[in-house]
């Protein structure tokens, strides 16, 4: 059980030429399941490895339970660590490969079964102890490597990206275990992953970090509860980030600013009401719009009110249960993606008007920070 | 592999066939010819390769053992060739060991650690092995006469001399054991450390057993090489008792007497313990150590 503190966390290499993270502040409470997430390069599996002991800290304050650890090895800082690629030790067996790190503590023998057999009972390991690694399959290993750091009862579970290895079956199946355990062992978590179901679904609060941009201050883009992130991502790339299909950006400008309500216009002309506080803002500034594939509302829809947005259509997905149409607009930058729930064929190339709710709307200055939602959906 | 063949594979595989039996054929000729010497009365080099009358007065003469000839004469043997195969076993053993223990130390700061002039200290280490040692008899002369004035079991004519002079030959087990070490995943020792492990027990209990069929190669390797190495040995051993077996029957070749037949089983004497040593280690060079570590 442990409360880790992370306070102005850098690491650079080449003698503070090249940085990977920089500016990190986090805390994370006792019991807390926590995930890093963000693209390839964005330092989040640098992070794990520098709260472990792997990777050393440029400059900045690790602290485990208030002490402070930079400094530590990573043999004394009690902690479980489940890699990617297992890590299993390949000439011992899975018993071996679980009493190992209490053997090294020379712990009692009795103490030592009692652990292994109470986790390899946790984990459905019991058939397979005397096997080698290399005689188990890709789950099976996985839950070997968790039963490995869980034996050693850490303070704090690390987990890098350890089911991008598996089969998108036995990933769900692997993650609703994870949870599963987390509620049992109740043992602060931190996950890392670049896959946002994981992350969405295992964790408490979710870190969103991002590939470190030329002069930026910080690439900790934003923590939260994983819905807080969804419904009030605190800048566009939070917003493009969490969410799957991406979110549509628009460029736009605003007309007239409000604190409920405000009148926007798409350089193409079309003028929008969105639901965002532009107190701050200035007519003319030049604002991005984003909405989500899933809030908008097909054309013949009523509910539209007087928000619409039309494209010609480039191609459409049809996945039974709902499509997806690729609408092609001036404004956006990417194709416009809107979901809508019937299967209907529809022409390649013919116009679609799409209904953009007011509440739904999402709205960032040129910096790309948010403005406030002021009707975003309650969620607890 | 199943792969599918043409049909003329059968000539090209009796081709390779041939062509293997004549090349062993090459091989064993010199060493029948040994064997057959050995077992030729009196001391010719040449003669059928089944010997005519065999006698064992070869091997008597090797082994220590009184032999009486036809005509009733006793000849005793010569040379103590039992306590040369047994100091060539001793040096080969120490040394094999002592460079198994450095090397593996070495390679595994060259595979792992970061330091300053790494890459430097590899490659200038690589160009210095490329002067033959023998380049350094003199100086390996002057400087265990030296030691030996200072510290006695170091001096000339000790086996701990010999065994430190081969001890510089090590860089090309470095490299070998280096790039081996490169191929077992870090995070092994990563995890090893996770669970508590320190460096050393990290490499001891985990990189050190992934790593033995290349441990047996460079302990046959540096065995081989140390067990038939003439030249260093023979300028700092000089006593009869010390010398090696590789030295030792040199003393069978006289300018004036050369005796092939004591010669020759002294040399099969030799080809023994090496045998041995592959045999032994045979059971270690196996593949697919790592195998089901880390998902590849």
């Amino acid at each position: 059980m442990a409360e880790v503190k992370l306070t102005e966390l850098d690491k650079s290499y080449d003698n503070g030429k090249s940085f990977v993270l920089k500016n990190i502040n986090l805390h994370i409470n006792d019991g807390e399941f926590i995930a890093f997430v963000g693209p390839s390069g964005c330092g989040k599996s640098t992070l794990l490895r520098m709260i472990c002991g792997l990777e050393d800290i440029t400059s900045g304050l690790l602290e485990l339970d208030g002490e402070r650890s930079n400094d530590m090895p990573p043999n004394e800082r009690s902690v479980g660590m489940v890699f990617q690629s297992y890590a299993l030790y390949p000439h011992m067996t899975v018993r071996e490969n679980m009493e190992f790190g209490l053997k090294l503590a020379k712990a009692d023998k009795a103490e030592i079964n009692r652990r292994v057999d109470q986790a390899a009972k946790m984990l459905q390991l019991e058939k397979l102890m005397e096997r080698k690694p290399k005689a188990l399959s890709g789950g099976q290993r996985q839950r070997v490597a968790i039963g490995r750091s869980i034996v050693q009862e850490p303070r704090l579970f690390l987990f890098d990206e350890p089911l991008s290895n598996l089969d998108v079956a036995l990933r769900v199946q692997m993650r609703q275990e994870l949870a599963f355990l987390h509620t049992r062992l109740k043992t602060t978590a931190i996950y890392v992953t670049h896959d946002q179901v994981e992350a969405m679904t295992l964790a408490d609060r979710i870190v969103v970090l991002s590939p470190l941009a030329e002069g930026a201050q910080t690439n900790l883009e934003q923590v939260g509860a994983p819905l807080e992130l969804y419904h009030n991502p605190c800048n566009l790339f939070v917003a493009s980030f969490i969410g799957s299909p991406k979110m549509n950006f628009f460029r736009a400008t605003i007309v007239a600013s409000g604190a409920s309500e405000t009148r926007i216009k798409l350089e193409c002309g079309t003028e929008l009401t969105v639901c965002n506080d532009t107190r701050y803002a200035n007519p003319g500034d030049k604002v991005t719009l984003g909405i989500r594939p899933q809030d908008v509302l097909p054309q013949d829809s009523n509910i539209g009110g007087k928000n619409w947005i039309t494209g010609s259509i480039e191609t459409i997905e049809r996945l039974g249960n709902e499509s997806f149409v690729y609408l092609k607009h001036p404004d956006s930058h990417e194709a416009f993606i809107a979901r809508i729930e019937d299967s209907m064929r529809r022409e390649r190339g013919s116009e679609f008007r799409v209904g953009v709710p007011a509440q739904n709307c999402h709205l960032f200055d040129a910096h790309g920070k948010a403005f406030k939602r002021t009707q975003s959906p309650k969620f607890d | 592999m199943a792969m599918v063949q043409p049909r003329n594979l059968q000539y090209r595989v009796w081709a390779a066939r041939i062509v293997m039996i004549a090349l062993l054929c090459l091989i064993m000729f010199p060493f029948l010819m040994i064997i057959s010497v050995s077992f030729r009365t009196g001391n010719f080099a040449t003669g059928s390769l089944i010997p005519d009358n065999p006698s064992l007065e070869h091997w008597a003469m090797v082994l220590g053992i009184p032999y009486e000839t036809a005509d009733g004469n006793i000849i005793q043997p010569t040379f103590p060739v039992l306590t040369w195969l047994w100091n060539s076993i001793k040096v080969s053993l120490t040394t094999s060991a002592l460079i198994l223990m450095l090397s593996t130390t070495g390679a595994y700061a060259f595979a792992r650690l970061r330091f300053r002039l790494k890459n430097h200290l590899l490659t200038s280490m690589m160009i210095l092995q490329m002067f033959p040692a023998v380049l350094a008899l003199v100086a390996f002369h002057a400087f265990f006469n030296k030691l030996g004035g200072v510290v006695p079991w170091l001096g000339l004519n000790t086996h701990s001399a010999l065994v430190m002079s081969y001890l510089g030959g090590i860089t090309m087990h470095i490299w070998l054991i280096k790039g081996y070490f490169e191929s077992i995943d870090v995070a092994l020792e990563e995890s090893a450390y996770i669970d508590g492990a320190t460096p050393w027990q990290a490499f001891r209990h985990i990189l050190l057993p992934l790593s033995v069929p290349i441990l047996a190669v460079v302990f046959v390797l540096s065995f081989i090489g140390v067990i038939g190495e003439y030249p260093i040995a023979s300028v700092l051993l000089q006593g009869v008792d010390k010398l090696t077996l590789a030295v030792g029957v040199k003393q069978f070749l006289y300018a004036q007497n050369y005796l092939w037949g004591d010669f020759a089983a002294a040399a099969i004497l030799t080809g023994m313990p090496i045998t041995l040593v592959f045999l032994m280690a045979q059971r270690y060079l196996v593949n697919g150590l790592t195998a089901g570590g880390v998902k590849g």
